[in-house]
């Protein structure tokens, strides 16, 4: 795969809703190596409808999905870490640790009939470290606050050290302070780990602080490209219908 | 009820002693499948496919072949029929087992009123009969066992994964479908090595308590694991036990037993943490 090759490549995406009713359509979007993208719309935009045909959780009604050069396989879904919607992050009540939770991340990259060893729990403590929580180690996930579970789950989603980290609205329902220090942390992450990052959020201003390229969507992809292009166009105000200055505001 | 000496007499007797033997091994069994099956919200998988048993045992009666082989495939094959069920968007998971459980008891329930008069033990196939295990089904249970743990074993991690959060696995490159159709097919296979000890009616309930039970005290996935047959063998041990002092029907006893730690674990538990 050559260097200014993207990672991700959506051609002509279009997927329907049980019923034929379009979710999103003429879907083209490239991710490149070490990019930060921030993609923004509102409710029920296609945000995550995207989010899952990059994943493969969603098969597109027409065009195609690459990922690393290739055609989507389960190879190099192994190469992205996800951190999806609170609401579908997991069961309270299941009895998962954080240690156990955040190995199971190294589960697709073993391989089948291989056990977790060693290294494996060394790179769960390593990213147990990055994300500030080694200390919770041994408490069950279902008793943490919003802002340590959604570490718990970005530590799960970098420990086999993937090459692009997508996140879906990760900040929903996280106090702010826990939100600036994530924001930090993703900035952090895509700076001096190299990790590409795709960051699916409500909150405008924060992202077109911390993305180096903004995507629109609301069905379609209004506006794709540099955040300073973004900025001085007309896409934010087209998309929710009310001037950009007003929506890109910084609430950490 | 039971003296004393008749209780020792009874525990040297060969057929108690496979009773307890069969005991543990289903208890094993079905306790670890538990964990899975709790966890994946499929609890109600164990009625549908003890239900699409009794259809196959019905059958395996009425064609005159070992009807616990029919029963073997026609209950591994309903497990992957409901798997596909709960898997379908179009309908609910309950009601997707719903309609296995009916179908397996009614075509059983014909079956059997076809070969009416060849001796089949209607009450011993719905409420099993522990007391009338014979080696070589213990030597079948056996190897269940050792087939059912090798696979668990090593599948364990993926099979962590789907149950942690089937979306994440999935997106991460996991075949999850493969693990949902296996869990179905070991409980299916758990089924036919458990109808013996418990019936038909009765073994859903060794495929949830010990599970149900063990997350009451586990703060890991691990410990759930590990603590979930300890209270499966504990149920069948004392419910098997309970039973011969009291002289009453063993597999329903053994249930019972299961429900009576469980309710005195989460008694515990709220008074403890109150």
């Amino acid at each position: 795969m050559g260097a200014n090759q993207p990672i991700v490549e959506l051609e002509n995406v279009r997927v329907d809703y049980p019923g034929g009713v379009q979710a999103i359509d003429k879907v083209n979007l490239e991710i490149f190596e070490k990019d930060l993208v921030g993609l923004i719309g509102p409710n029920g935009a296609g945000k995550s409808t995207l989010i899952g045909v990059i994943l493969g959780l969603i098969k597109p009604r027409h065009g195609s999905v690459r990922l690393f050069g290739e055609a989507l396989k389960p190879r190099n879904l192994r190469l992205i870490g996800y951190v999806p919607q609170k609401a579908q992050l997991i069961d309270n009540n299941f009895p998962a640790t954080v240690d156990e939770t955040v190995l199971l991340g190294r589960v697709p990259g073993a391989g089948l009939f291989h056990r977790l060893n060693k290294e494996d729990h060394l790179r769960a403590d390593e990213a147990m470290k990055i994300l500030g929580i080694d200390d919770l180690k041994e408490r069950r996930i279902g008793q943490l606050s919003g802002g340590q579970s959604q570490r718990v789950f970005i530590a799960k989603a970098i420990v086999d050290r993937p090459r692009l980290l997508i996140l879906d609205e990760p900040t929903t329902g996280v106090d702010s302070q826990s939100k600036s220090e994530f924001y930090d942390t993703l900035s952090r992450l895509n700076r001096d780990l190299g990790i590409t990052i795709l960051l699916s959020s409500h909150d405008i201003g924060i992202v077109t602080k911390l993305a180096n390229k903004i995507a629109c969507i609301n069905r379609t992809l209004y506006f794709c490209g540099p955040t300073s292009e973004f900025e001085t166009s007309s896409a934010l105000s087209k998309l929710y219908d009310y001037p950009a200055g007003l929506l890109i505001h910084d609430h950490p | 009820m039971t003296t004393l000496n008749e209780l020792i007499i009874l525990l040297q007797a060969g057929f108690v002693q496979r009773a307890f033997i069969i005991g543990i091994i289903v208890a094993i069994l079905s306790s670890i499948l538990s964990v899975f099956i709790v966890l994946k919200r499929v609890s109600l998988i164990g009625d549908g496919l003890s239900h699409t048993a009794f259809g196959g045992l019905a059958l395996g009666y009425y064609l005159d072949i070992v009807p616990l082989w029919v029963a073997a495939v026609v209950v591994v094959l309903g497990s992957l029929g409901i798997t596909r069920a709960i898997r379908s968007t179009r309908i609910s998971s309950d009601a997707a087992v719903a309609v296995f459980l009916q179908l397996g008891l009614s075509a059983g329930i014909v079956l059997i009123s076809l070969a009416r008069g060849f001796g089949i033990n209607i009450e011993s196939l719905l409420f099993g009969s522990i007391l009338l295990v014979t080696l070589d089904q213990i030597i079948i249970a056996s190897v269940i066992l050792v087939a059912v743990l090798s696979v668990i074993f090593l599948f364990y991690k993926e099979l962590v994964y789907t149950t942690f959060s089937e979306s994440q696995a999935k997106a991460s490159g996991v075949r999850t479908w493969f693990f949902d159709y296996l869990v179905a097919a070991l409980a299916g296979v758990v089924v036919i090595a458990a109808i013996p000890i418990v019936g038909v009616l009765l073994i859903s309930a060794l495929l949830v308590l010990p599970a149900l039970t063990s997350l009451q005290v586990s703060k890991s996935f691990k410990q759930t694991i590990l603590l979930s047959p300890v209270f499966g063998i504990a149920s069948a041990f004392l419910g098997l036990f309970v039973s011969l002092i009291l002289d009453i029907a063993s597999g329903a006893t053994i249930v019972l037993t299961a429900m009576g730690i469980f309710v005195i674990i989460l008694g515990t538990k709220r008074i403890w943490t109150r």
